[in-house]
């Protein structure tokens, strides 16, 4: 016994491919402690700054290590291009929500340093998602991701529609955790690995395709991340979820955990279950097509924001997945490039929405009637986030949608690309009109046309400038920006996202 | 291949047999002197008085899963303190870290005035 026990010994530890999980880990820790100093300037503004310094340090560990390819911790991790350009956006969205929740209700009523260091935890929790190549590491990371969004979606602990959302989060969430449990309970009966590489060996070695155990498991596992990435049929909690939590919670949820789930349905299925391709391809595509055609057409008529939104993340995650079934390097460049398109436009909508539904109190279209007059900045970025979304020429999102729409035709899926264009032109239908509710002029002047009531001239609308905070304009500002320049000259855009499965599967 | 799941068998046979066999012998050898306190569920011969509308203080369940919480962290401590020697240094360190994160939890706990009755 001691003699087997004597030959313990703790794993190979390559801290510096470590260390952007140990930044956002050890971000969370600190911010934590920070946010128990008794200065309100420091809690208020102290931990969200620590915050951001933590993805901004992260982000630069992660450029430090931009050409490594690290197996971590006995297989368990690895640090590889697709995971350091996950892990990138995971913290680009985060700054982006750190700055939209500064002067957040919800952090003041659950405290600032337990709702940032919870957002730094969520982030920590994608990162080992994506970059995990064993089962038991890929459900650790998706609980570290899920349990602290539960609690960030019910932080507004004194609005019924948050805590609402964050029960309904809490109880679908944990019915997909569970199916994508079993799912990998069975995938460890059939092949008697955990290991991404051994469970690929053992498929191929003993000949799984197609036998039973092993669709039962692909079928589980695929319910399981559908849940999570929210895609049709298993998307009903979406639209709830994201009106209810805090806007900034919505802006990080739809863009940070898209990109993480997305991320381990790439490793997944593009390396353990490879060769199982022609069993779960046909799963992958039906869903994409119902999630494109539930989204696009469930955003008609919404006539919450928030709402909206949620439906069109459900569309544009069905987008993704085309990226997915063609089993290409295209097909995983295009799901990656269109990650970043879609992060700059969701955040830039996000922070305009902040900035209004601290202004009017709503977070309906009409909240954004005659923005167009009074704040040219919100309503270009809003304007540029809805055509990038629809995908208009000389935006980033109609490079994304071209990037897709290639890759599902050089992988002869043809007709795929036709559903996106289907899709997209079904969305403009629900884009436009917030476009257009921006631009047209007032009808009422002096009227507040969100609430109806009369607004004070002038001190009124500064002191509402006030209330919405110079940091979510600076983030629509920015985002918005970066739609319009990646859109005119998308090759850097390229660059970043070329090579995305280089060092992919070694170790 | 059945006879490995021999002692499993043995075992439910066994259990279902004594478990019938005491309930039965209780019936028919002991005494029977019922009271309302001793027919009610979980009686322990305590009359069980729970007024509806009882209240008693949130601060109970606060506490009670703070000890949940840090007693079974503690519990991973167990298995490492007997086998340290064999473990090495590399399990001390770990340790010491696991330790480490509870400290800053435990700091949180306190300063957040959780541990405060109210």
């Amino acid at each position: 016994m001691t003699s087997v026990l004597a030959s313990v010994k703790g794993p190979e530890i390559d801290w510096a491919a470590f260390s952007p999980l140990l930044g956002l880990f050890g971000g969370a820790l600190i911010v934590l402690m920070v946010g128990l100093s008794s200065p309100r300037v420091i809690r208020a503004h102290g931990v969200p700054a620590l915050t951001i310094a933590a993805f901004g340090a992260t982000i630069g560990l992660l450029i430090w290590e931009w050409n490594e390819q690290v197996s971590l911790i006995q297989d368990a991790l690895i640090l590889d291009r697709l995971t350091i350009l996950i892990t990138l956006l995971v913290c680009v969205a985060g700054i982006a929500s750190t700055l939209l929740a500064w002067r957040e209700q919800a952090a003041r009523e659950i405290a600032h340093g337990e709702f940032f260091s919870l957002l730094l935890i969520a982030a920590g929790g994608m990162v080992v998602l994506a970059a995990s190549r064993n089962l038991v590491t890929t459900f650790v990371g998706l609980e570290l991701l899920s349990l602290p969004l539960y609690i960030l979606c019910a932080s507004r602990l004194r609005s019924e529609r948050s805590l609402e959302s964050g029960l309904k989060y809490l109880i679908v969430g944990s019915v997909g955790s569970a199916t994508l449990l079993y799912g990998f309970a069975m995938l460890y009966g059939a092949t008697g690995e955990t290991d991404y590489a051994g469970i690929l060996t053992q498929v191929v070695k003993e000949g799984l395709m197609g036998d039973a155990l092993f669709l039962a498991a692909i079928g589980m596992t695929i319910v399981g991340l559908a849940f999570k990435a929210s895609l049709a049929p298993f998307h009903q909690w979406t639209p709830d979820v994201y009106e209810g939590a805090p806007t900034p919670v919505t802006a990080f949820m739809s863009v940070a955990t898209k990109a993480a789930a997305l991320g381990v349905i790439v490793r997944l299925f593009f390396t353990a279950l490879l060769p199982g391709v022609d069993d779960w391809r046909p799963a992958w595509i039906a869903i994409a097509v119902i999630s494109i055609l539930v989204g696009n057409v469930g955003a008609l008529g919404q006539r919450s924001l928030k709402r909206m939104l949620a439906f069109s993340s459900i569309a544009q995650a069905g987008y993704l997945l085309v990226g997915v079934v063609v089993v290409t390097e295209l097909g995983a460049e295009a799901v990656v490039l269109y990650l970043v398109v879609y992060l700059l436009a969701n955040l830039a909508a996000f922070a305009v929405i902040t900035v209004r539904e601290r202004e009017t109190g709503s977070d309906a279209i009409g909240s954004l009637r005659g923005l167009g007059a009074r704040s040219p900045i919100l309503a270009g970025a809003m304007t540029l986030a809805m055509l990038s979304l629809a995908g208009i020429p000389a935006t980033a999102g109609f490079i994304g949608k071209f990037r897709l729409i290639e890759a599902a035709a050089d992988g002869g899926y043809t007709w795929l690309g036709i559903v996106i264009v289907v899709g997209s032109m079904i969305s403009l239908a629900y884009y436009l009109p917030v476009v257009a509710a921006m631009w047209r002029p007032d009808t009422e002047p002096g009227v507040d046309p969100a609430t109806g009531r009369a607004v004070l001239a002038g001190g009124a609308q500064e002191a509402e400038a006030e209330r919405g905070g110079w940091e979510a304009t600076l983030v629509a500002a920015v985002m918005g920006a970066a739609i319009l320049v990646f859109g005119i000259v998308p090759q850097p855009l390229f660059e970043l996202v070329g090579d995305v499965l280089k060092g992919f599967g070694t170790g | 291949m059945l006879s490995t799941y021999a002692p499993a068998i043995v075992f439910v046979v066994l259990g279902t047999i004594i478990g019938i066999a005491f309930t039965v012998l209780n019936g028919v050898l002991g005494t029977s002197r019922p009271s309302p306190a001793k027919l009610d569920p979980y009686e322990s011969g305590m009359a069980s008085e729970i007024k509806q509308g009882f209240r008693f203080g949130i601060s109970f369940y606060l506490v009670a899963m703070l000890f949940l919480l840090f007693d079974i962290e503690v519990l991973f401590l167990y298995p490492i303190a007997v086998q340290l020697r064999a473990f090495g240094t590399f399990a001390l360190v770990e340790t010491i870290v696991f330790i480490g994160l509870l400290t800053v939890a435990l700091i949180y706990v306190w300063r957040r005035g959780a541990l405060t009755w109210k």
